[in-house]
């Protein structure tokens, strides 16, 4: 809050300048853009966009200001979003489990596929399946051998219902049709702490959380998400049966609809531009994350599957 | 090891490493000076500030903001009756009956004095013990939390009041309020009646500002006449006799807090209440106690304090961050290169030991910088009150606002406040009800995530694998009788 403030005075200056130079020619942005996050301080998406917000400026001219609204598991913020005027200066950070998801478990008073248009993807993160290292499951085939045998009896630790270790976990009880017992926590590190602790049987978790333990010879991967293997002896979800978009947590950019298309190309562009810069992608590999840009009409062909594909599995889960 | 340790305490010697400290001490303690403001936000946005320092100078100075934002919370929770958070509400309790008898400075330093003191103590412990404590981190899942906060709830409701059924019924009060909303574990909505605002649940900060700050502000608005200044003086400073009289609370609240620092999901607002439940126990002249009591301010401070050092553990050994603090602090140390968890006192062992050491130290430099600022501070009580209403109403409301710029949240501050007065009107204290809100959802919570582990057969789950929790719940009946039975008899003699 303080360090934009100190760039928004620092860019006013700036730009008064510029200003009488260019005159009034696509005006946009001509004052800060607000980035809402519909969660809670110190989360990931609070850290990734403290890095976008602190070098986009360079190349909108203009500053951007993180506000959290955290509430009723991100419906607060994402329907501050939905309400506020489609002009491009109020913009939703979310991911897509509380953006498609949601939709299918909850009453909203929003509307996502048809009040939100995608601005850019900025990144995702592929999960992984581990055990302890002293687990009788060797691999993937094992568990899912255990849990068909003995229904229930496999403790899950996940980071909190329809979140985002717990669809995927859904995900592949529903492509192996077998039951693990998932327990909530109260985010991934508190359900990696139940698995170390023998709580829990199994786990799920991000490169960027997991890779300590893995190292260390803690935790056991059995497989992670996506075609490709992230490691080279850890064979992906596709190889074990479990195909599509499962297991990335999406971090993306959404504006309200209707937000005019010149506004859009002068977002997109940002982004594109960001990407380059040398800062954002040292911070963000700091971070220990990836930076994956997709554009709007890219992501929302994903966003289309991920809504049919979420509503099966919601449906399937809650007539059991 | 023990070279790892020299070499670290070599490396924490450094000009910039102090300097940077000392800043994040002083912007740590204004920011949790100003309700509404936390320093966990602080935290976040400082971080890629981090990011561009050494490990030596950049970790130590988001220690600093947190320690130093810490403190800075119990500053308006004495001068003006405003607790931004949990942790201070038991400070306030005599922090600000002090306040009001000319004591302010007397309190705030009696707070600087057991938080530093409580840090310090958790934080060479932590130091000494940290294997042991990592060790024991992992004895706690859901049932023991569970068995634990119910244990909690409990010993404050039968210590809090002269009337433990009073207390008992505003604690029940206050686990509805935190019924309200959506359910944690299963996602359903609960008498929220339909009302959109109402699905995230009541915010804790307008409830806290209302039920303990507004009371105060009419209290002095209806004395208008006759109150010209909240205190005439600030008050001497802390004797160090005073010091000596508390010292035995302090070293009792210090093992408290850092016991309940070891059990992950915890924290400081049960800690405070625990120390603060403890010390009026254990003392001669329990009915002090709320009344002004600078012991009562000694054993909150001390507790809620002494959880800081236990907590890191999990984040060092484990490379598990337990709570948003941890997170944001992960974030620093992975940014640095340092990568927590299992081998990182094998690798980095010297800059692990570098900056716990720091660590220390900075709670030294706060002892100075936190002596230096009280008089500011504790002016605050001097100004005239026909300024100082008007400003800690703004401060109320504005608190309340850009926590997250909700009106919601305003009509809430209203709706306690009122509250507030009714309750004191008939004599009911609104402490147990706050802790009842407080703890509540963590208790319900764990309770989900016991019934989950048991998965339909809970009591064998329980009996096979949890015999520690049935124990603690065991013990619940008789440990409340017992503090119920000595309290009714100190309020009879």
């Amino acid at each position: 809050m303080f360090t934009s403030f100190i760039k928004k005075v620092a860019l006013a200056g700036g730009l008064a300048t510029a200003a009488i130079a260019t005159t009034a020619a696509a005006d946009y942005p001509e004052k800060p853009i607000t980035m809402v996050i519909p969660f809670g301080a110190g989360g990931s998406h609070d850290l990734n966009a403290r890095v976008i917000t602190s070098t986009i400026p360079t190349y909108l001219e203009q500053a951007m200001i993180v506000r959290l609204t955290p509430g009723a598991g991100g419906q607060k913020g994402t329907q501050e979003v939905a309400n506020a005027p489609a002009d491009g200066y109020t913009l939703l950070f979310t991911h897509n489990y509380v953006d498609m998801l949601q939709q299918y478990v909850e009453n909203l008073p929003y509307d996502p596929i048809n009040d939100f248009i995608p601005i850019a993807r900025v990144n995702y993160a592929p999960i992984g399946v581990v055990v302890r290292a002293d687990s009788p499951f060797q691999t993937f085939e094992d568990l899912i051998a255990a849990a068909g045998e003995k229904p229930g009896a496999i403790r899950m630790s996940h980071s909190g219902n329809w979140g985002a270790l717990f669809v995927p976990a859904a995900q592949v009880m529903q492509a192996h049709d077998v039951s693990l017992n998932l327990v909530p926590y109260q985010g991934g590190g508190p359900a990696m702490q139940a698995l170390l602790s023998g709580d829990a049987d199994v786990t799920m978790g991000f490169p960027s959380t997991l890779s300590a333990q893995i190292e260390a010879g803690e935790v056991r991967l059995l497989a992670t998400a996506g075609p490709e293997r992230l490691y080279d002896d850890v064979p992906t979800f596709a190889e074990v049966g479990v195909e599509g978009d499962v297991g990335f947590m999406h971090r993306v950019l959404l504006a309200p609809a209707g937000t005019p298309d010149d506004v859009v190309a002068t977002l997109t562009q940002a982004f594109a531009d960001l990407i380059e810069d040398r800062t954002f992608s040292r911070m963000m590999g700091r971070l220990n994350e990836t930076i994956e840009l997709l554009d709007g009409p890219t992501y929302q062909a994903m966003r289309e599957e991920q809504s049919a594909a979420y509503k099966t599995l919601v449906e399937q889960l809650t007539s059991q | 090891m023990l070279e790892e340790f020299t070499t670290g305490f070599g490396m924490a010697l450094r000009w910039d490493t102090f300097m940077m400290m000392g800043a994040g001490l002083f912007g740590g303690m204004l920011v949790g000076a100003l309700p509404g403001f936390t320093t966990l936000l602080a935290m976040a946005i400082l971080l890629p500030i981090s990011f561009f320092l050494d490990p030596i100078v950049g970790i130590p100075f988001l220690l600093g903001v947190y320690k130093g934002g810490i403190f800075g919370g119990s500053i308006p929770a004495i001068l003006v009756s405003m607790p931004g958070t949990g942790a201070a509400v038991a400070t306030s309790r005599d922090g600000y009956k002090l306040t009001k008898q000319g004591k302010s400075r007397k309190a705030l330093d009696m707070a600087l004095v057991s938080s530093v003191f409580g840090d310090l103590s958790s934080d060479m412990f932590t130091i000494l013990m940290i294997f042991p404590i990592a060790f024991l981190v992992m004895q706690f899942g859901p049932p023991e939390l569970f068995a634990v906060l119910l244990l909690s709830l409990v010993i404050i409701a039968v210590t809090s009041g002269n009337n433990p059924l009073k207390a008992l019924a505003m604690m029940m009060l206050g686990l509805w309020l935190s019924f309200i909303g959506t359910d944690p574990l299963g996602g359903v909505e609960r008498f929220t009646f339909g009302i959109f605002d109402l699905k995230s649940g009541i915010p804790l900060l307008p409830m806290l500002i209302g039920v303990f700050a507004i009371p105060e502000i009419a209290n002095v608005v209806m004395n208008s006449g006759k109150v010209q200044q909240l205190a005439s003086v600030m008050g001497e400073r802390l004797k160090f006799s005073e010091f000596r009289r508390c010292f035995k609370t302090i070293c009792r609240s210090t093992v408290i807090g850092t016991g309940i620092g070891i059990i992950p999901g915890l924290g400081q607002v049960v800690a405070a209440m625990m120390g603060y439940s403890a010390a009026k126990n254990a003392s001669d002249h329990p009915e002090t106690f709320g009344e002004g009591e600078l012991e009562g301010i000694a054993a909150a401070e001390a507790a809620n304090n002494a959880v800081n050092g236990p907590t890191m553990v999990p984040l060092l050994t484990l490379g598990i961050p337990g709570d948003n603090v941890t997170a944001i602090l992960l974030g620093a140390f992975v940014a640095q290169g340092l990568r927590p968890g299992p081998q990182l006192f094998e690798e980095q062992g010297a800059t692990v030991f570098a900056i716990l050491i720091a660590m220390v130290f900075a709670n030294i430099m706060f002892l100075v910088i936190g002596y230096l600022s009280i008089p500011f501070f504790s002016r605050l009580v001097q100004i005239k009150t026909s300024i100082l209403v008007p400003v800690v109403i703004m401060f109320a409301f504005a608190g309340t606002y850009v926590f997250r710029s909700d009106n919601f949240d305003l009509l809430m501050l209203v709706v306690f406040g009122v509250f507030g007065l009714i309750a004191r009107a008939g004599k009911f204290d609104v402490m147990p009800m706050v802790m009842g809100f407080i703890l509540g959802p963590p208790m319900e919570y764990a309770f989900g995530q016991t019934m989950a582990m048991g998965n339909g057969a809970t009591m064998a789950f329980m009996f096979e694998e949890r015999i520690g929790a049935i124990c603690v719940l065991l013990a619940i009946p008789v440990i409340g009788l017992m503090l119920w039975r000595r309290m009714q008899k100190v309020s009879e003699g």
